[in-house]
């Protein structure tokens, strides 16, 4: 029994020899964990450019640009600043037989051009203006003035110009809408401009009436004889100007003249009064 | 003889485009006015560097010399030779490289209409000039329009200027009893104050007036200017032919614009 038993144990350890070699030995550790990532190394080389892009289509924002010139025409009535207006079809400053604006009003009677101006920049067909920097003097060529439009506009534009007479009472010589549609660069047109009276203040060609020089030398003259709010014309109705009647011949048998009148035969006028030139620069 | 006809009427066909390039006109001129005779009128056709007038531009010596005494060339005064249209422009009827013009002789009075063929020489621009009688320095005027080339028939209408170069007294040249300031000189045509063409008024101008744009001191009127070239204010007159200001009659002599109307006949080729 104890022989048996020696045996197997005998075998078991030769077995257990016999496959020592397949067996761990112990000594190779398990694999560490991964270490840190290292540094960050210096930057490389800048690459090659590179190619250039493609041209942008054009976009819709072109503009065509227009300079307007105007000449007094007449011997003696200098011009108030002038409004200068480039429009849809749809805007008017004023429309015969119709009672003047208090715009038109204020720039016939004061030869302020600020509200009209103003009021044009407030209408849909607006597209841009210029306000005179100065008087034009009569027999004389005014400065040149700049307005751009969309060149999507060229196809429906329209010129409207407004200047007082300012030895009058509210006579203006104008431009009303006038059609400057599809005009070429380089094109350039002339409009011969006739005189209307406002309607909104009568004739009395006095020196405490009229704005100009010669109610100044009247000893009036100004803005205190300017712009009235009183509409006290015959009918309240924008018409053409029947001329000034002036003192002339006011004392000789024929009593033609208006002896109370301060302008005299030189601050007459016949029509047209202005020159307008436009001219499609770009 | 077959080859003959078709080559004369090759050479025929030239001729008749050569033709039509040098375009002969029809030019109509109608006096609007109600008293004032036209002096002979100058017609130019010419290129853009010729300007007979531009308004709010002082008025050229040969403008002056037709504004106030309807003078364009030596043969009609010799005394305005060197100085007339004739001395800027170049001889009459001729292709002045720049222009060709042609005076129409003789007044155009009042509701009055003359029509005249005019060679236009390829010129592309046509400018009309002619003083308004009785006046000092008044002139009707066509500004350098496009000769028009398509056959048919334009019209225009035209405004009566006043040249800036002579004050507009409204003083009868016929006066002896006023002459003009620092010379002494009567009364006239060009270079002195005075109505140019009384004469040739359809009704007579008087003789007492005081000046209108320029009045008598101690029987002296000064000659002056009022330029540069601007439109018209139209004559003042007055009611009196004894007194008043003015020699002219304001219920004769004044005008509205237009104070002419030109019509270009274009003919068929």
């Amino acid at each position: 029994m104890k022989k048996s038993t020696l045996s197997v144990r005998l075998l078991i350890l030769s077995l257990a020899l016999g496959l020592g070699g397949c067996f761990d030995d112990g000594d190779d550790g398990a694999d560490g964990a991964q270490g840190p990532q290292g540094e960050q190394g210096p930057a490389g080389p800048a690459g090659p450019a590179g190619q250039d892009g493609q041209d942008g289509q054009n976009g819709t924002g072109n503009t065509a640009v227009y300079t307007v010139q105007i000449t007094n025409l007449t011997y003696a009535q200098p011009f108030s600043p002038a409004a200068i207006i480039l429009h849809e079809e749809g805007y008017s400053a004023f429309t015969d037989g119709e009672p003047a604006s208090v715009a038109i009003e204020e720039l016939a009677e004061g030869g302020s051009n600020a509200s009209l101006l103003s009021e044009a920049m407030g209408s849909v067909y607006y597209l841009d203006s210029q306000a005179g920097s100065g008087p034009i003097p009569p027999r004389s060529i005014g400065n040149t003035y700049t307005l751009v439009v969309p060149e999507l506009d060229v196809d429906n534009l329209r010129l409207s110009v407004a200047t007082m007479l300012v030895n009058t009472n509210d006579a203006f010589t104008a431009l009303n809408a006038m059609d400057v549609s599809n005009m070429t660069v380089g094109q350039s047109e002339s409009f011969m401009a006739p005189t209307w009276d406002s309607g909104t203040e009568a004739n009395t060609e006095t020196a405490d009436t009229m704005p100009g020089p010669a109610a100044a030398a009247a000893g009036g003259g100004g803005a205190a004889a300017g712009f009235d709010a009183a509409r006290d014309d015959l009918f309240d109705r924008v018409h053409f100007h029947r001329g000034a009647t002036t003192s002339a011949n006011a004392t000789d048998p024929s009593l033609e003249g208006l002896s109370t009148s301060v302008l005299t035969e030189g601050h007459r006028w016949d029509n047209p009064t202005a020159k307008i030139t436009i001219t499609r620069t770009r | 003889m077959r080859l003959n006809k078709v080559v004369t009427g090759l050479a025929f066909g030239l001729a008749a485009s050569s033709f039509a390039n040098a375009q002969t006109i029809d030019i109509s001129i109608t006096n609007l006015t109600h008293a004032q005779n036209f002096t002979p009128r100058l017609v130019i056709a010419h290129d853009n560097t010729v300007d007979a007038f531009e308004v709010g531009q002082p008025a050229s010596t040969a403008l002056a010399w037709l504004a106030e005494a309807g003078v364009i060339e030596d043969e009609q005064n010799a005394a305005s030779s060197g100085q007339n249209f004739e001395a800027l422009l170049g001889p009459e009827d001729t292709d002045n490289g720049s222009n060709t013009w042609h005076r129409f002789g003789g007044l155009l009075a009042p509701s009055m209409t003359l029509s005249y063929p005019f060679d236009t020489m390829d010129k592309p621009y046509l400018s009309l000039l002619s003083m308004l009688v009785p006046t000092n320095d008044a002139f009707v005027g066509l500004d350098s329009i496009v000769i028009p080339t398509e056959p048919g028939t334009y019209t225009y209408f035209l405004n009566a200027y006043d040249a800036g170069t002579e004050l507009n007294d409204e003083l009868n040249s016929a006066r002896t009893d006023i002459t003009e300031a620092g010379t002494g000189n009567a009364l006239g045509g060009y270079g002195v104050p005075g109505v140019a063409g009384g004469g040739a008024s359809p009704v007579p101008l008087g003789t007492g007036g005081t000046g209108v744009g320029a009045v008598i001191e101690n029987g002296q009127v000064e000659d002056g200017t009022d330029g540069p070239v601007h439109i018209h204010r139209n004559v003042l007159g007055d009611t009196s032919d004894t007194g008043g200001a003015s020699d002219l009659n304001s219920t004769v002599h004044r005008w509205l614009n237009p104070v002419a109307r030109v019509t270009i006949t274009v003919p068929a080729p």
